[in-house]
């Protein structure tokens, strides 16, 4: 088996149009991978910037996973929210990125789109329509059904080291 | 004595094993007196400890007892000469605030300081906390003065020893102006101790030259007397240290298993797992991109594989000077090529796509083709292709395109780079009019994959070319075969090398007689 330590952090979102916002992270791999340790999914903290409209998570992540073939391969689903004054929740974005193939540091910038909000909603209810499997943002299948618009890009630092990946002929 | 060497540097040394193992011998003399031999424990207060018999609860402990009692009857401890100082005693506290570090005359103790010496002192007194317990509450509201005290600066716990010298002269014992430090010892809790000067060993002894009428001067050696462990012990500690990570390495390996998919001999597997990431600087907004892949000859895919695919609609948004609609779509293809002839270079396969419009009143509009080959050395690409659409002769077909949609487009996507129907030498695309319109990013994670990448693990670091890699397999497959199986065997043999136990691979190489001497 060949293994994969991901390792580093969610750093900030910047670019949405509300300023309140946190984001709710998981990890989608095939069927062949297997999450050996660290946590596959979790939430960064709520943070409301003072300066500028990045808001800034610093989430660390660290993974170390098990493969016994390529395909599947790991992808990071974000999706971004946004509380407002009143504390009500609501969806600022959703983005997927696949892990890094090559070990090292790779600052990754993934951007989000969000499914577009009728005027009415745009105007009462924050956030917009959510997908109804939020699991479908992270992958490709009936994407033409959306009507989407873009969001804001979410900033991630990723460390990617493989292991015993050379002895089964992968050149990463 | 040979030449006294100068008090030099400090010595770094790391024990997991617990301070009060660390015994010291302390041997000085001064001008000619005969040298005097003291051991100190590290621990001096235990010193007194022992002297109560009721503390004494091992058989050590009682040895301990016995050897102190013998001192005390001969006569108080005779050699009133070398003490130490302990994190107890207020020498400790002095000394640590006014350690000078520069060549400043009035060098003042910053308050920083004075905080951690005051945050380590009291470290020793109180238990570690436990790490692992989850605190309920994340924040503190009212920080007390402590709790600002300990964790605004590090505290690592460190216990301090000073193993003193009284150089009075004979009779005038016990002055302070007499006491130098001898040695400085310092042992945190992560088991790094600090000796200051370092052990003397071949170096020769330390001097120290009183100032005074006389210029006394003293020679003294600090050496390391702990009992060392024993090397059946050492022996067994690495047997179990072993036997724990070799059991906790099958644990992993049994979640997941040994094997690992390889593709057929022969071919590369190519593996892209990437993203439209966005399209950027297009005329109309709600945009789309379809794509496809084109395989040339000799590369083929899985039937379930999708080559195709369509994005979803995006509204656009200003960033900067372009508008901007992102897609985030994923995909993953995977493919196989197989070399059937040596001389013909490998051609890479090609992604095609088209970036569309459509609005709200379902007008459809052509907004730009492109191309991207795929990249032919593994690893992170992000690239960003440029596309343009055709236009048409005269101002009609604009403003058809303007009002009702509809625009002139490519019958064949693959007109974008080459046309599949080409067959001649030159290409020539004279009288095709087009226009500039934006851009489009794709990150492409590629992967490949073959057997042929195991056989040479230097090669593998330098990037050559698949051609070289994959050379004539399909003609010699018995050959490589027979080759792939005797590597099989000596990995294998290797591996059962490995494991065996090292003294078994020792006893063997010395049953090997030995030739004699004539």
């Amino acid at each position: 088996m060949a293994e994969l330590h991901l390792f580093g952090q969610i750093e900030s979102g910047c670019g949405f149009s509300e300023r309140r916002l946190f984001c709710k992270w998981g990890l989608h791999a095939g069927a062949a991978w297997t999450l050996l340790a660290g946590a596959g999914a979790g939430q960064t903290q709520l943070d409301d910037p003072q300066v500028g409209d990045a808001a800034q998570w610093g989430h660390p992540l660290d993974l170390h996973l098990a493969t016994k073939g390529l395909q599947g391969w790991p992808r990071l689903l974000l999706e971004v929210w946004h509380v407002d004054g009143w504390g009500r929740r609501g969806l600022a974005g959703y983005g997927v990125c696949h892990v890094p193939s090559a070990p090292g540091c790779h600052r990754v910038t993934c951007v989000t789109w969000r499914p577009r909000p009728t005027r009415r909603q745009r105007l009462l209810a924050p956030g917009g329509p959510e997908l109804r499997e939020p699991a479908a943002a992270a992958g490709a299948a009936d994407r033409f059904r959306l009507r989407t618009e873009a969001a804001g890009t979410v900033r991630l630092q990723l460390g990617v080291l493989a292991r015993h990946m050379g002895r089964f002929g992968v050149a990463l | 004595m040979a030449g006294a060497a100068r008090r030099g540097g400090s010595a770094v040394y790391r024990s997991r094993d617990p301070v009060r193992n660390l015994r010291l011998r302390v041997s000085y003399c001064a001008q000619g007196f005969p040298a005097v031999v003291l051991y100190l424990w590290c621990c001096q207060f235990e010193v007194d400890l022992y002297l109560n018999e009721s503390a004494c609860q091992t058989p050590l402990d009682w040895q301990y007892h016995e050897e102190i009692r013998k001192l005390e009857k001969a006569g108080g401890r005779k050699n009133c000469r070398i003490f130490t100082y302990t994190d107890h005693d207020r020498f400790t506290n002095l000394e640590e605030l006014c350690q000078k570090v520069t060549d400043l005359d009035h060098e003042v103790p910053s308050y920083l300081v004075e905080r951690m010496a005051n945050v380590r002192r009291r470290r020793q007194d109180r238990r570690p906390v436990e790490a692992s317990s989850l605190k309920s509450k994340i924040i503190t509201w009212e920080p007390s003065e402590e709790f600002i005290k300990n964790n605004h600066v590090i505290n690592t716990p460190v216990q301090t020893m000073y193993i003193m010298g009284d150089l009075g002269p004979y009779g005038k014992l016990g002055h302070r102006e007499y006491e130098n430090v001898l040695c400085t010892i310092k042992v945190d809790s992560n088991g790094v101790i600090t000796v200051k000067p370092d052990f003397t060993g071949t170096k020769g002894a330390y001097r120290i030259e009183l100032d005074g009428e006389k210029r006394e001067v003293w020679e003294y050696t600090i050496e390391n007397a702990s009992a060392q462990v024993q090397p059946e012990e050492e022996e067994r500690e690495q047997r179990v240290f072993r036997e724990l990570y070799g059991r906790h390495r099958d644990y992993l390996s049994g979640l997941v298993g040994s094997d690992f998919e390889m593709p057929l001999p022969g071919t590369l597997r190519l593996l892209v797992n990437g993203e439209i990431v966005s399209a950027q600087g297009y005329e109309y907004d709600n945009l789309y991109v379809h794509f496809f892949l084109e395989l040339p000859n000799q590369w083929s895919s899985s039937p379930f594989q999708q080559l195709s695919g369509v994005t979803q609609t995006c509204a656009t948004k200003a960033v900067g000077w372009d508008n901007v609609a992102y897609f985030c779509y994923p995909f993953s293809v995977e493919m196989f090529y197989t070399q059937e002839d040596e001389d013909s270079l490998p051609q890479w396969p090609v992604l095609y796509f088209e970036v569309l419009s459509l609005d709200f009143w379902q007008r459809y509009r052509v907004e730009g083709y492109g191309s991207l080959v795929l990249p032919t050395c593994p690893g992170v690409h992000v690239l960003t292709i440029p596309t343009w659409r055709p236009v048409g002769l005269g101002p009609v077909a604009e403003m058809r395109r303007f009002f009702i949609g509809g625009s002139p487009e490519l019958e064949d996507l693959t007109y974008a780079r080459i046309p599949s129907t080409f067959q001649g030498k030159r290409l020539s695309r004279f009288g095709f009019r087009t226009e500039t319109t934006g851009s489009v990013t794709f990150r492409l994670c590629c992967l490949q994959q073959s057997r042929a990448f195991l056989e040479n693990s230097a090669l593998r670091q330098r990037m050559q070319s698949v051609l070289d890699r994959l050379g004539g397999f399909s003609q010699q497959s018995s050959v490589y075969n027979v080759l792939e199986a005797f590597q099989r065997a000596r990995r294998r043999m290797q591996e059962a090398r490995e494991s065996l136990p090292q003294d078994l691979i020792n006893t063997s190489a010395s049953a090997v007689p030995q030739p004699l001497d004539p």
